[in-house]
């Protein structure tokens, strides 16, 4: 009986190879039926963009990877791309300590990945609809989704924008307080503005504006966001209601300039007024961020808040991976007081303790002589009295998991193992 | 017993005020959790200290603490941190205590080093419209104060943002509008307690001495400064001042403050000078 794992992820297999190995909920329902079949005891699968992994509990001493490795790639029928240097297997703690890593945000390609945890409790789930978890796999992930939490509560390692897009929206929300009372104006129709409109969108704007050269394709994104069209020619009269105004649009000439933005500013009163261009050639003149209360910032400026965000994620993973050990460390405590042996072992020694505890303190009654019978004696009575439930246990090792884990779990909790740390 | 106590925290508030600084500053440049946690609670008990301090001294004493430029200082150092906790209490930012919290160190240090205990003071300050007229005052000079340190924090961020300078004053400070916010809420503030401070010394002048005249430069400074803030409240809600324009004002009032308070005090004599 013992935990084992098998996967791929970016670390080890190209894209090629990660999308061929990628399961649908429906391909992850019907291979975990038909590894339960091949007498794994209990499982889940953990698929993703970035990894597609596979947590079983095998029923042998010696776990094989190789077969759940031929699973996983005949299963997916790549047979012809993946090889084995694509996927990496662990067993026992070796597990535990994978999918900590996993889940503390530590393996992910961008340090700190916020997704991650929320696909680790869909493959858990999804386990548990199919019933193919079980004692050991819920404790397992039980203690990863806590590593995943302490990660992000405990450190910074998933605060701020690692994406030009994000870090537009991060940037807006240190010059405005309310969002929600703010108008976002986007000009153009392409995938960064529209993506940075997006998160502004979900981070409650009031109104966004879109206006675009074609007509048509402003009408798509208003449909995708919400918001309202303005025709491209009326730009400058709407310029005076919004705070946020996005640019991306491809266009020889500076589509506002400093002329349109003083007046602008007039018009409102002077309050602030964020502008983010991201079109290249630039849409707004540079002239414009001398204006006051106007806070002009082009993808450069963007790409530099991005890129310190990730040299600061990556300074935090050292406290991730001191959460990952943390966390392992009890794992491994109570992965190993399943054990029989050192459970055994630890009855030995307690009743070793006990006995030799209670001679000493008897011991100058009895002559030399004496002395030295006394300690074989004892010795052999405490040899006797845990002969028997020794057998009993051992015998157990064959018997199905949840009953030997019961009866280890009694003995531990009956003669006070709970808190010794096996050594084994 | 109760002198004892007095020297006893007349040596411990200024370690106290550095203790709390430094919780405030480790929670703001490195983010240490444990830092944020106990700022606020440490803040408290600092404070707490101050006002047992500040009644014992008035209690020994027999006088409020208004007497002389030591006592005065440690009230405003109370006054700043108290309107500060208020203030984080009431608005939920954290980040700024470091800023403000550094000048009520320092008027408490020089405070404790230079204090005298006095006993024999002029008759004419032992007076309750007195204490309404000093601590208000004192209390509307505190949150000037505080306007201009989230003032001149707001005009830190505006470089930082315009200049595309994204350091840790851009991570850990709160946005421009909440600064912007706090720094014009702390001058209403003490808008009003300079109006109450204005009008019960008016009051009080003729009452303590009956044969003097308004004629008082500290009272026309003050009278300047009251009318500075008030138009600049004005200008916020009438013509629609926003943003920088209106934290310069906040600054440019403070440094005016400074100066009338202290050129006044040093260079020309009125009935304001007691001590």
């Amino acid at each position: 009986m013992d935990l084992l794992s098998v996967g791929t992820s970016h670390k080890r297999a190209p894209i090629e190879v990660r999308e061929k190995l990628w399961f649908s909920v429906d391909e992850v329902r019907a291979a975990l039926k038909e590894l339960t079949q091949h007498s794994y005891k209990e499982c889940v699968i953990i698929s993703t963009c970035n990894r597609t992994e596979a947590y079983v509990v095998s029923p042998s001493e010696e776990p094989k990877a190789e077969s759940l490795r031929d699973f996983l790639i005949d299963f997916k029928n790549a047979r012809s791309i993946a090889c084995p240097e694509h996927f990496f297997s662990f067993s026992s703690c070796g597990v535990a300590n994978h999918l900590f890593e996993v889940t503390a945000g530590i393996d992910s390609m961008v340090a700190g990945d916020v997704q991650i945890l929320g696909q680790v409790k869909e493959a858990i789930n999804l386990s548990k609809e199919s019933g193919t978890n079980g004692f050991y796999t819920n404790r397992l992930f039980q203690s990863a989704l806590h590593v995943g939490k302490r990660s992000r509560t405990e450190t910074e390692i998933s605060e701020g924008a690692v994406s030009v897009s994000y870090a537009a929206v991060e940037l807006a929300s240190k010059i405005f307080a309310h969002l929600e009372k703010k108008t976002a104006l986007l000009i153009g129709a392409g995938k960064t503005g529209e993506l940075t409109a997006k998160h502004l969108v979900s981070k409650g704007v009031k109104d966004v504006f879109i206006a675009n050269r074609t007509r048509s394709k402003a009408e798509e994104l208003v449909q995708k966001l919400g918001g309202s069209i303005v025709d491209f020619e009326d730009l400058r009269p709407q310029l005076r209601h919004a705070d946020i105004v996005i640019s991306a649009i491809s266009s020889p000439n500076y589509v506002l300039t400093v002329q349109d933005i003083q007046h602008v500013m007039r018009d409102r009163d002077n309050s602030p007024l964020f502008i983010i261009d991201i079109g290249v050639p630039r849409n707004v003149d540079p002239l414009v961020n001398k204006i006051s209360n106007v806070f002009l910032h082009d993808i450069d400026a963007l790409q530099r808040i991005v890129d310190q965000n990730l040299q600061k994620r990556t300074r935090e993973v050292t406290k991730a991976q001191k959460i990952v050990e943390e966390e392992l460390v009890e794992f491994t405590h109570w992965y190993n007081s399943l054990n029989v042996n050192p459970t055994i072992q630890q009855l030995r020694e307690l009743f070793e303790e006990i006995r030799q505890l209670e001679v000493e303190k008897h011991t100058h009654r009895f002559t030399e002589r004496d002395r030295e019978l006394m300690d074989l004696v004892t010795k052999r009575i405490v040899n006797k009295i845990l002969h028997i439930p020794t057998m009993n246990l051992k015998n157990g090792e064959t018997e199905s998991t949840e009953e030997t884990v019961t009866k280890i779990r009694t003995i531990r909790k009956l003669f006070g193992l709970m808190g010794r740390r096996p050594d084994a | 017993m109760i002198l004892v106590t007095i020297d006893v925290l007349e040596v411990l508030l200024p370690i106290l005020y550095f203790i709390t600084i430094w919780a405030y500053a480790k929670a703001f440049f490195s983010g240490h959790p444990k830092a944020r946690k106990i700022s606020t609670p440490l803040l408290t008990v600092t404070l707490l200290a101050h006002l047992t301090y500040l009644l014992g001294r008035t209690a020994a004493f027999e006088h409020p603490p208004i007497t002389s430029i030591f006592e005065i200082l440690s009230v405003i150092a109370f006054s700043i941190s108290l309107a500060y906790l208020l203030l984080e209490l009431k608005t939920r930012v954290k980040a700024t205590g470091y800023f403000v919290l550094n000048l009520p160190f320092v008027f408490q240090l020089v405070s404790s080093l230079f204090i005298k205990d006095q006993i024999d003071v002029d008759p004419v300050l032992k007076s309750n419209l007195l204490g309404i007229h000093v601590s208000s005052a004192l209390l509307g000079y505190a949150a000037i104060t505080i306007s201009a340190v989230y003032g001149f924090l707001y005009l830190m961020l505006y470089h930082k943002i315009k200049s595309s300078r994204f350091g840790v004053i851009y991570e850990r400070l709160p946005n421009l509008e909440v600064l912007e916010r706090l720094s014009f809420v702390s001058t209403a503030i003490a808008f009003v307690f300079l109006t109450v401070a204005i009008a019960v010394g008016l009051i009080w002048l003729p009452r303590a001495f009956p044969e003097s005249s308004y004629i008082d430069p500290k009272l026309f400074g003050t009278l300047l400064i009251w009318l500075v803030y008030g138009i600049g409240l004005a200008a916020r809600k009438l013509a629609g001042w926003y943003g920088k324009r209106i934290v310069v004002l906040s600054i440019l009032g403070f440094a005016f403050t400074l100066i009338s308070m202290t050129v006044i005090d040093i260079f020309f004599s009125g009935f304001h000078k007691f001590y």
